[in-house]
């Protein structure tokens, strides 16, 4: 059997490519290894909207939302020590929503089919399949091979296919962070508002950093699904050398840390999972994102924009499947210098462009004493601020104190808040 | 505050899975390598506990890997020989 375009993976990237091309008239496949679209995938737990308005508006009408996140929250956490900054909106705004990926991706999945794209799940891709010029032509699974005029890539973050291909190179603990994520379930839905504080439907993102990674590069996440708190840990790779507990007790020291297990108590464990993120953004992207009849998306392309509190995998994600499915459409044939096209579209949209512009981020974020200084510095200065004993300190008696106390330098401090300021 | 921790095996649990017991999808190339491999990473970085060191040697069980891959990734001797499961098979992610 031959189709147009084979699309290995059922995630964001490749449904949104296979939509795009059968609602244009391709015959499409999608290739799943999972037992159902989602099956294999994991996330933190938010997507934002604001792209998706443009190449996915379809979403607002009845794509599965567990809440609209009104409420940002950063906490830097310690031992003993918490400081927490939030940023509330009233206005019943609609940018970014907590959702299971695998829920959201299975209304993508029936989108895709509605549109006649032919999901087929419980294969397991094993190589592309190349002529005898070393074009790619289809793709490999067990003794089975299928051949299409077109491949996307959407094999996720852990990009098997491209390192055998010879398409990208061995990924680099340098690349990427593991994240491991607890989906802790309450009675019902009331009980997590009230334990949170929120409204109804109304969302909560939370970020952590120092206690939860041992003060390492990475931190600690709580999201809020209907009745239900996404929480865990990213650790950077290039930092296990300094770990000194393994990440699956991590996990579990965030969740019992007292300033946390106040507001999990009672919760069920619905689910337990971990999966590699991107870190690197742009820099670990494969050098070409086309060849002779292949086309990259996702995560698999680096197409994930890391900036510490601020994460965006699924929007870049559909985007770039949208921008492949263009490309497809617009390219006079599979070949190479055909698809260059894809590149111009991905120059041309917000993608490269903004991962460009935050190419610096993930040295700044992967240095080892920024995230120990800053937690244990600002925790330990504000705890000083509102301590009222014998003296009644200034906000400058505070800082120095606690500079002393935690001997973090002060100087050191600023250097790195100013990168914070432009690099993040 | 008490609160009940969960052992990882209680949490490996609480996924579904559909277990390959006729092919482990993971192999250690070469075990002496590990002998030799002074940190040991996959031991801190599986988020199964995969890797269990027991002596000098290291026992991987893959029945409750989560295919996150990052054992590849993170081993510094390359001596990982890393597939997915076989169609279907291995974790079902349902809530995540």
């Amino acid at each position: 059997m031959k189709f147009d375009v084979a699309i290995v993976g059922a995630g964001p990237a490749g449904l949104a490519a296979a939509y795009k091309l059968a609602s244009a008239g391709f015959k499409v496949v999608v290739l799943e290894r999972g037992r159902e679209p989602g099956a294999k995938e994991l996330y933190g737990g938010r997507i934002y909207a604001y792209w998706l308005d443009k190449y996915l508006p379809e979403f607002r009408k009845d794509a599965p939302v567990d809440r609209w996140v009104r409420r940002e929250r950063v906490t830097f956490l310690t031992e003993d020590k918490a400081l927490t900054v939030e940023s509330a909106v009233v206005e019943k705004e609609k940018k970014s929503f907590v959702v299971p990926l695998v829920s959201f991706v299975s209304w993508m999945a029936k989108l895709a089919q509605s549109a006649g794209a032919k999901i087929v799940t419980e294969i397991t891709v094993d190589q592309f399949v190349k002529d005898e010029k070393g074009r790619i032509v289809g793709v490999q699974s067990g003794p089975d091979v299928l051949h299409a005029e077109y491949v996307i890539d959407a094999e996720g973050v852990n990009r098997l296919l491209l390192e055998r291909a010879g398409l990208a190179k061995k990924l680099e603990p340098e690349a990427v962070a593991v994240g491991v994520k607890e989906v802790l379930k309450f009675e019902n839905k009331k009980v997590l508002e009230e334990r949170l504080g929120l409204d109804e439907d109304e969302g909560l993102a939370w970020a952590f950093a120092g206690y939860p990674t041992e003060y390492l590069p990475g931190g600690g996440f709580i999201y809020t699904y209907k009745d239900a708190l996404a929480l865990g840990v990213v650790v950077y790779l290039r930092n296990w050398p300094k770990l000194k507990t393994p990440v699956y007790e991590l996990v579990e020291k965030f969740r019992l840390h007292p300033y946390v297990a106040q507001l999990v108590k009672g919760a069920t464990l619905q689910e337990y999972g971990g999966h590699m993120t991107p870190v690197a953004g742009i820099n670990m992207s494969p050098q070409r994102l086309y060849h002779d009849g292949l086309l990259i998306v996702g995560d698999a392309a680096g197409f994930l924009l890391h900036t510490g509190v601020l994460i965006r995998g699924v929007d870049f994600a559909i985007a770039s499947g949208v921008l492949a499915a263009e490309a497809v459409k617009e390219a006079r044939s599979p070949s190479a210098e055909d698809l260059y096209v894809y590149e111009r579209k991905l120059r041309s949209s917000f993608i490269l462009p903004q991962l460009e512009k935050f190419r610096h981020a993930d040295r700044l974020l992967s240095d080892e004493s920024l995230f120990r200084d800053l937690a244990l510095f600002s925790t330990e200065a504000a705890y000083r601020y509102f301590s009222i004993d014998e003296n009644h300190r200034t906000l400058f008696e505070a800082v120095r104190e606690a500079s002393k106390h935690t001997k973090v330098s002060l100087l050191k401090l600023m250097i790195n808040m100013i990168r914070m300021i432009r690099n993040l | 505050m008490s609160l009940k921790y969960f052992t990882i095996e209680e949490r490996l649990n609480a996924n579904a899975w559909d277990v390959d017991i006729h092919r482990p999808h993971i192999k250690i190339k070469d075990p002496d390598m590990c002998r030799k491999c002074e940190k040991k990473p996959c031991t801190y970085m599986c988020p199964a506990k995969c890797y269990v060191q027991q002596g000098d040697i290291i026992v991987l069980s893959t029945e409750a890997c989560v295919e996150c891959g990052t054992c590849r990734v993170v081993c510094p001797h390359g001596n990982i020989e890393w597939n997915y499961p076989r169609s279907g098979m291995g974790i079902w992610y349902r809530f995540t």
